[in-house]
């Protein structure tokens, strides 16, 4: 593990972005300026959903970056993000993961806030018998929680730090926006629960992992085994203009030995699943994709695999670990059985995933070789050396995409 | 020791007969011995692992979902054959073991699990913790679970749940 500090030695090892140093993954200084510049100005965080909080004062914790923010429907039936920190003494005035409340109330002085932030009330404001309290200048309306910028788009609720600059939409770009639309259509969503886990490595490398569909086929064996996502199948790799957001689609094959198969060690022809309930994806998206995982700078997932659907948030810890919080949904009007479906498919994904416990296990593996080889890079050109939307899977652009923003955000 | 619920009338031989079933249990996945692990479990067993947040407010996603013996050995096939994870050794340890009801669908009980993770050239850590929630039968002659869920008490779970709780 390395605590050298960023400096002017520190030169990004080419002028392009396929070769990666690995020291943004280990410096401490490099975190700080992500949190700073990534987590902490005008981009549009992901805070939640709004099935969540779906009736006046209920609320849920979240944390963008390394702050924790309480999400909560106010009376008039709006969603404020507040920063979970008293005015006062820095003391998280909201203990609780999620809940209904009137009023926040500071647990150290009995600070009182409003579910928009503003400070109601501070006991003993005016002293006592006339002695003590605040100064008289002291005004309740300069001292509310920080309420950042928010915006919805169907049932998804995101904030920002900073006062941004352009609307979620242009945000997203046109194409972006319909894969995101694709799953959010403006249905009534229903949460099915929760799963998170911490992992030992860069929160970066969360990124790359989705963003890299080179090693689906050739990592995870389940996948490969059952069709679920190959590198011989009609997919697709896709970028906003920036190359900061992506997505990867899939369509599903048949369970067949070919040329491509050939090059998967790990394609395991003759094993069958004992009890099929287990993978028994119904087609439920308009189009022919069965797999679209989309990544949305700087801390979302949005997976939608088979019927599988949850939202992956990214909340960095340090250079060396992160959590992955994972909010499981439906629809309102799923049948029963599409209920159930969604629920069997969750033995792919999440910690115990039949499928990405390979990606958090490879995460670990990959963040202990780069803590004990910090001065070495990697690479990342498969598919060439440029940023640009491709039919296939044989491709790392979309990496290269993500670096390419990344390091105009850092000035590195 | 086995222990039985405030008005819950139940033999010593039925005791022993639990105390074999939770202990077999532990072995199967102490021992690394996971083949053993599904026939533990009735044909249409349901079991689960589920955080205790998601317990608690009804929601149903589970770490785990499994409802049926074939799908526990579907599990532990897809682990043998198909996952990669870093080595490491799981080591489960049962805790008040307690009827709590006995009922025509079966025995009802709970009990307390931790899992300690060893992970290679490194201490042993607490991995997860919390209670079982069982529900078990005769099944030809033989005590098996018919049901059991495993609510985890922490919200996070250290990387990857690798083996079955």
């Amino acid at each position: 593990m390395s605590a050298q500090p960023a400096s002017a030695t520190r030169e990004w090892p080419d002028d392009g972005c396929s070769r990666v140093p690995n020291w943004i993954y280990t410096d401490p200084q490099i975190f700080a300026r992500e949190l700073e510049r990534i987590f902490g100005a005008a981009d549009w965080l992901y805070v939640c959903l709004e099935a969540e909080i779906p009736n006046p004062g209920d609320f849920k914790r979240s944390q963008l970056g390394n702050r924790d923010v309480v999400a909560v429907r106010g009376t008039d039936g709006a969603v404020n993000v507040l920063v979970n920190r008293c005015a006062h003494r820095s003391m998280q005035v909201c203990t609780a993961s999620r809940g209904s409340a009137k009023e926040f109330v500071c647990p150290y002085h009995q600070w009182t806030y409003d579910l928009a932030g503003n400070l109601l009330g501070v006991p003993f404001r005016r002293g006592y018998r006339g002695q003590g309290g605040m100064p008289a200048d002291f005004r309740t309306e300069d001292h509310g929680l920080q309420r950042l910028s928010t915006t919805q788009r169907n049932g998804v609720v995101f904030a920002s730090f900073g006062a941004p600059n352009e609307s979620l939409e242009t945000y997203l770009g046109d194409s972006m926006r319909g894969y995101f639309d694709r799953v959010f259509d403006g249905r009534d969503l229903v949460v099915l629960g929760y799963m998170r886990q911490r992992i030992p490595s860069n929160w970066k490398l969360m990124f790359e992992n989705i963003k890299d569909p080179y090693h689906a086929s050739l990592l995870h064996v389940f996948l490969v085994t059952f069709g679920l996502f190959r590198l011989d199948q009609q997919s697709a790799v896709e970028m906003d203009e920036t190359g900061r957001h992506a997505v990867l689609v899939s369509r599903r094959g048949a369970q067949e030995a070919n040329e491509a198969t050939a090059q998967m060690r790990a394609f395991k022809r003759d094993f069958a699943l004992r009890d099929p309930r287990l993978l028994d994806p119904v087609r439920e998206f308009p189009g022919d994709a069965t797999v679209v995982l989309q990544t949305l700078w700087p801390n979302l997932i949005v997976q939608q695999q088979s019927n599988t659907l949850a939202m992956r948030q990214i909340v960095p810890l340090g250079p060396h670990s992160f959590d992955l919080a994972w909010t499981f949904f439906g629809y309102a009007d799923d049948t029963p059985e599409m209920r159930q479906r969604r629920l069997r498919q969750a033995n792919l994904m999440g910690p115990a995933g039949l499928v990405s416990l390979d990606d958090s296990e490879a995460m670990l593996l990959s963040q202990a070789g780069i803590d004990t080889n910090d001065d070495e890079t990697c690479l990342v050109e498969m598919g060439g050396r440029t940023v640009g939307n491709e039919p296939h899977m044989v491709t790392e652009t979309a990496i290269r995409g993500f670096y390419q923003h990344y390091r105009s955000v850092m000035e590195l | 020791m086995v222990a039985a619920a405030p008005g819950v009338e139940i033999g010593l031989e039925l005791r022993a007969r639990l105390a074999d079933l939770y202990c077999a249990y532990d072995d199967a996945l102490n021992d690394g011995a996971l083949e053993r692990w599904p026939e533990l479990f009735t044909e249409t067993c349901i079991y689960k692992v589920i955080p205790r947040e998601n317990f608690d407010q009804g929601y149903p996603v589970a770490l785990i979902y499994c409802e049926s013996r074939d799908m526990l050995m579907d599990r532990v096939v897809a682990l043998r054959e198909t996952a990669l994870f870093a080595p490491r050794i799981a080591r489960r340890i049962t805790s008040g073991i307690c009827v709590r009801a006995v009922g025509p669908d079966g025995l009802h009980l709970t009990a307390s699990f931790a899992v300690f993770q060893t992970m290679t050239d490194q201490p042993s850590e607490l991995f997860l913790c919390g209670r079982c929630q069982d529900r078990v039968v005769e099944d030809g002659g033989v005590l098996r679970f018919a049901e059991r869920l495993c609510i985890y008490d922490s919200t996070i779970v250290p990387t990857s749940l690798v083996y079955p709780v």
